[in-house]
């Protein structure tokens, strides 16, 4: 039987994908437990306080760089490689230098992470990792970038439709705002308000540049593929991607409001989060217009229920975003736990949902073995269930937090403190259950990479019973 | 919730050839027109007037027209902290001219030089009436005076010249003086200084201890 061309793209990618999905897990079991770590500190500050390494300031920094670069970074790789090979109907080529690249990267954040924790952190947010790792991770990043653009450069048809985009600005625009912030805090250091400015510009942008046109480009893929039929409205993508390339850099300086930075900095931040409003719009329409279609198949589909718990995530997260972006919003709520609110809606409810159901959606193509659907369904429910305790924890925590800290009168630590504290201790729980909702995760998906090494030892054994039988 | 029904996960109904040319058609056609397409349009024209009028009043009152520095009310002082600012600086001009015309015999550190000169630090001859300190520098002063508990001034090279200054560093100086070293006497105003050089305009030599004793005896306690 001659393979169908998506077999052999799917065989070309099988490696690489395996190798980058395998590796994204186990970045993102370092970072639940050090998300729990961090957690637990919040509540009992005896945890674990003989160890100087595992002090709060830094395991914070480490769950996040972890989070980002290993568990994203790679997740991202992944779905970039299967997802553009797929469109352009060209197999993945430069496998061996796409291995080596990706072993560089993950070596390279493996040495960052132990920089936090031993305590050489950069200041500046999301570029905490020691500075000699970081040209090593921009040479393994283009070096994977450059094989997928090579990917899309050789594609089949000249159309490109809307995953594409998302999927190679994402691609482009992670090494342009790293080199825009490298050069404003290292090769050429600004000086004033600038490098804070640059700093917050740097760590915001990432997820709204990075992560976010990743996950939406891969919704793109996933809901028209899965559903079989074409996006609803689809001529309003373009559009929404515009959009968000010209207005989320501009957008996320809002964040400052009430800093010490010029005050049209925050203004134009804001109004460009109210504007943000179109894009978001057009994304959800597009996505929801047409899985509303056929709710039927998008329940009873893993993979696809997945995306769609992501998308709607994405277009609530979003809009509370809009609505603290405000000013008189942003006064009670600027500098409260809100914006870890902020953070795990992007990365867990948004981010993570989407690659959950990417990789689910990807790997029985690729390897051609299935999952089983209760463990995907457990992994499901856990996620789900984890991550809306978690915001919700963190949302009216952070509400709690900032409206009392508004009165000067309370003192601090018995009324503003205990009333915060219960929230630190649910977020707690909830990264328990999200560590073990993402331990099923991990062992879903090396059960299907990995065949199992007692396979043949179990096959060769009842054969024997076979036949002494 | 646990009980789902089994379906097949598999076999997308379009090909991913068939989704690149399916979108790449729509993106070229534009969709047909329906009844209410005038509508839907017009309504978002209005919602995005509304925003950019939002947006520019929003803009308008928050930026400060651009300024790189916060507006005045934001920044502005109430009178308690103007005063204080200013009775800082004025300390801080009076440090400058002490280093400069005082610091040689009286120290930095106010102690004086044993023997020598008297301190200024916790003396009461510094401390205690405003004109009292502001006279000596003005007018100079000669002979033996008393100075916590000890006798100074017993050689001519040891008295005081008048200080050639204007009312204005006079404040300043006194003041410092006055609140530096653990010293916590009242602040001299310039007015005060021109007050007391008028006062004092009789007097055509240095002051003698007894003299200022004279003038003010609550001023310096009597050992």
């Amino acid at each position: 039987m001659k393979d169908t061309a998506e077999q052999v793209i799917d065989r070309s990618a099988k490696t690489v994908v395996s190798f980058f999905v395998a590796s994204a897990g186990l970045w993102l079991l370092a970072a639940a437990l050090l998300a729990y770590v961090a957690a637990a500190k919040l509540t009992d500050p005896f945890f674990l306080s003989s160890c100087e390494f595992l002090t709060y300031g830094k395991v914070k920094v480490a769950q996040a760089n972890a989070f980002v670069y290993g568990w994203g970074g790679n997740s991202i790789f992944a779905a970039t490689l299967w997802i553009l090979a797929r469109l352009s109907q060209v197999e993945v080529r430069g496998r061996v230098m796409l291995l080596f690249s990706g072993v560089l990267w993950n070596l390279a954040i493996s040495f960052g992470l132990l920089g936090i924790l031993d305590g050489h952190m950069n200041a500046h947010e999301m570029l905490e990792m020691p500075t000699v790792v970081w040209p090593v991770l921009f040479i393994s990043y283009a070096i994977i970038a450059f094989l997928a653009l090579v990917i899309h450069r050789s594609r089949k048809h000249n159309d490109t439709i809307a995953p594409q985009w998302f999927i190679l600005a994402s691609l482009i625009w992670f090494p342009a705002l790293f080199l825009i912030a490298w050069n404003g805090l290292e090769i050429n250091p600004a000086r004033g308000t600038l490098p804070s400015v640059l700093s917050l510009w740097f760590g915001q942008s990432l997820i709204w540049l990075w992560l976010t046109p990743m996950a939406l480009g891969a919704a793109y893929y996933i809901i028209p593929t899965i559903l079989g039929r074409a996006i609803d409205k689809y001529y309003l993508a373009i559009f929404g991607f515009w959009c968000i390339a010209a207005l989320a850099p501009w957008s996320v300086v809002h964040h400052l409001e009430g800093g010490p930075v010029p005050m049209w900095i925050p203004a134009i931040g804001t109004v460009m989060s109210i504007a943000m409003i179109f894009p978001i719009a057009v994304a959800s329409t597009n996505f929801h217009a047409t899985a509303f279609k056929d709710i039927d198949k998008v329940w009873n589909n893993l993979p696809l229920r997945f995306v769609i718990f992501g998308t709607i995530s994405y277009t609530l997260s979003s809009y509370i975003g809009v609505i603290f972006s405000l000013p008189d919003v942003a006064k009670l709520t600027q500098f409260s736990i809100i914006n870890e609110f902020h953070f795990n809606q992007r990365v867990y409810g948004f981010f993570s949902m989407i690659i959950f159901g990417v990789v689910y959606h990807m790997l029985p193509h690729i390897t051609g073995k299935e999952i089983s659907k209760g463990a995907k369904s457990f992994h499901f429910w856990t996620s789900a269930f984890g991550v809306l305790i978690l915001l919700l924890a963190y949302l009216i925590g952070g509400l709690t937090h900032g409206v009392l800290a508004q009165q000067p009168s309370l003192d601090w630590s018995s009324s503003v403190i205990s009333s915060v504290q219960p929230y630190f201790k649910i977020t707690k729980y909830a990264f328990i259950i999200l560590g073990f909702s993402q331990l099923v995760f991990v062992i879903n998906v090396w059960k299907v990479i990995f065949p199992n090494p007692f396979a043949c030892c179990l096959a060769s054994s009842s054969e024997r019973k076979g036949k002494t039988a | 919730m646990t009980e789902e029904k089994e379906t097949p996960e598999e076999s997308p109904v379009a090909s991913d050839e068939e989704m690149v040319k399916v979108h790449a058609e729509l993106h070229r056609e534009k969709p047909p027109p329906t009844m209410g397409f005038l509508h839907a349009p017009l309504v978002f024209v209005f919602l995005f007037g509304c925003l950019v009028f939002f947006c520019s009043i929003q803009l308008a009152n928050s930026t400060n027209k651009f300024q790189l520095h916060p507006p005045e009310d934001l920044v502005k002082l109430s009178p308690e902290e103007k005063a204080a600012l200013k009775l800082e600086r004025k300390a801080e001009s009076g440090k400058k001219i002490f280093a400069i015309r005082c610091a040689s015999c009286h120290q930095l550190n106010g102690q004086g030089l044993p023997n020598m000169f008297p301190p200024l630090a916790g003396s009461e001859w510094a401390t205690s009436d405003p004109g009292l300190i502001t006279k000596i520098i003005l007018n100079g002063l000669k002979g033996k005076i008393e100075v916590k508990g000890e006798t100074w001034g017993l050689v001519p090279a040891q008295n005081m010249i008048p200080v050639p200054i204007s009312d204005r560093e006079i404040a300043n100086v006194t003041t410092y003086v006055r609140q530096a070293w653990g010293n916590s006497a009242s602040e001299i105003t310039e007015q005060q200084v021109s007050d007391f050089r008028a006062e004092s305009s009789g007097q055509t030599e240095q002051w003698t201890g007894e003299q200022l004793r004279a003038l003010y005896p609550s001023g310096i306690s009597d050992k």
